[in-house]
């Protein structure tokens, strides 16, 4: 495999998937979707109570970022960044074309590579667009009051963005171990509701999991507890073991899953 | 040859669910001890704010002298996600010993909400010396802690 021809097949896989309308429609929700949130914060007087920073968030713009982050990690995560990576390799089953993408001048590892690389672009574009959109909705509509941590300390504007960027910034491996997941169901199954549903049920199926008090090992080794370490960064003084273990758990689901979903590939009786 | 790939992660995904619980039978992770810990210092911490925002004379966290005495609801053992009950023993701006229970629930990542017993704080807003609405810190309050690290054994 060759820089050269990886940099070819992600650029033919990033330029057929900003053609494709849902990608661009998740891209526009995780655009606008935090501004309708805050707005609707804005103008009505409940607050989501239930959520870690709900009841701040008419006080301080920066507790909206905090609590989208709290509602997608339950399940816009994990349909987010299957919607490109399910479908990646099974829609070249669905509309017959792997002869055509398979040819002499590209190898298979190239081709998965480039898919891959592709499909976690892809991840890291929409969570950062929703992290940035979420920022913005609250600072824009809200305001940037001080935000009250997970301790009860009073975190000045600075220090409380700079808290938010790295609390969204611990669930890009997770998002990451999610995309991998995706593409292994994409290859294996060949069908893209089956990639981009089997990981959302997956995910599902996870969060639920991790509400009964059950052996905190499982609990650990699941890739959605990742989803939740950043509250050890909203706390004084702030601990890190959480998100250590979450990153390190979310790049073994990756490695696992893209290593078995290469291996399926190369043996798997498609044209080329 | 996709089958037997199948097969073998399958089974691979079955040694992983049946070693698992082998590692987790230890004991959990959310003790008293920890939420004792936490919920002293985040309590203590917002009654200092709250002292600020109802513009009283300012103290310090420290000078709450917060203890808290912790015990899970209706469970045989005292440790574990679930519900919980915090009584909290702590010297008010007027230097009298007060104490105020919060019925707290604990998830497994070891955050909790705590929401207070009766209105010794009063309602979830207040009126600031100046007259205007405060949301009532203490009224009804988070907090984490980390489930992580090793430490006390349960109790």
């Amino acid at each position: 495999m060759s820089p050269r021809g990886l940099c070819a097949a992600a650029g033919v896989e990033w330029s057929k998937l900003v053609a494709q309308l849902k990608a661009r429609i998740v891209l526009a929700a995780c655009v606008v979707g935090p501004f309708v949130f805050a707005a609707a914060m804005r103008v009505q007087s409940s607050v989501p109570s239930d959520t870690l920073f709900g009841r701040s968030v008419t006080e301080s713009g920066f507790a909206v970022p905090l609590v989208v982050l709290g509602f997608a990690a339950l399940w816009v995560f994990p349909v987010v960044t299957s919607i490109v990576g399910g479908d990646i390799f099974s829609a070249e089953d669905r509309y017959g074309t792997w002869g055509t993408v398979l040819t002499r001048s590209r190898t298979r590892a190239e081709i998965f590579a480039g898919k891959v690389l592709t499909a976690l672009c892809f991840s890291s574009a929409a969570v950062v667009a929703l992290a940035l959109s979420s920022v913005a909705a609250g600072l824009l509509v809200i305001g940037p009051q001080p935000l009250i941590d997970l301790s009860g300390i009073l975190l000045p504007p600075d220090e409380a963005l700079v808290r938010v960027a790295l609390a969204w910034a611990s669930v890009l491996p997770p998002a990451f171990a999610f995309t991998a997941l995706a593409v292994l169901a994409s290859v294996a199954t060949r069908n893209s509701a089956a990639g981009i549903g089997l990981p959302v049920v997956a995910g599902l199926t996870m969060q639920l999991s991790t509400l009964v008090d059950g052996p905190d090992a499982i609990r650990r080794l699941l890739p959605t507890s990742a989803f939740g370490a950043w509250h050890g960064l909203l706390t004084e003084p702030s601990y890190y073991g959480p998100t250590l273990h979450g990153t390190i758990v979310s790049g073994l689901y990756l490695v696992v899953c893209l290593a078995v979903a290469y291996r399926m590939l190369l043996r798997s009786d498609i044209g080329g | 040859m996709r089958g037997r790939m199948m097969r073998k992660a399958a089974r691979g995904a079955l040694a992983a669910v049946a070693i698992a619980p082998v590692f987790g039978c230890g004991p959990s992770p959310i003790t008293s001890t920890r939420i004792e810990t936490s919920i002293e210092t985040t309590f203590a911490n917002l009654v200092e704010l709250q002292v600020s925002r109802l513009r009283l004379p300012p103290m310090r966290a420290s000078n709450f002298g917060v203890t808290a005495a912790c015990r899970k609801q209706a469970a045989a053992s005292n440790a574990g996600a679930g519900d919980w009950v915090c009584a909290l023993v702590w010297q008010g701006p007027d230097r009298r010993m007060l104490r105020d229970t919060y019925d707290l629930f604990v998830t497994t990542d070891g955050c909790y909400a705590a929401n207070l017993e009766g209105e010794t704080f009063g309602g979830p807003t207040l009126k600031a010396s100046d007259g205007t609405d405060v949301r009532n810190l203490l009224y009804t309050f988070e907090g984490c802690f980390d489930v992580s690290a090793s430490g006390d054994e349960p109790d």
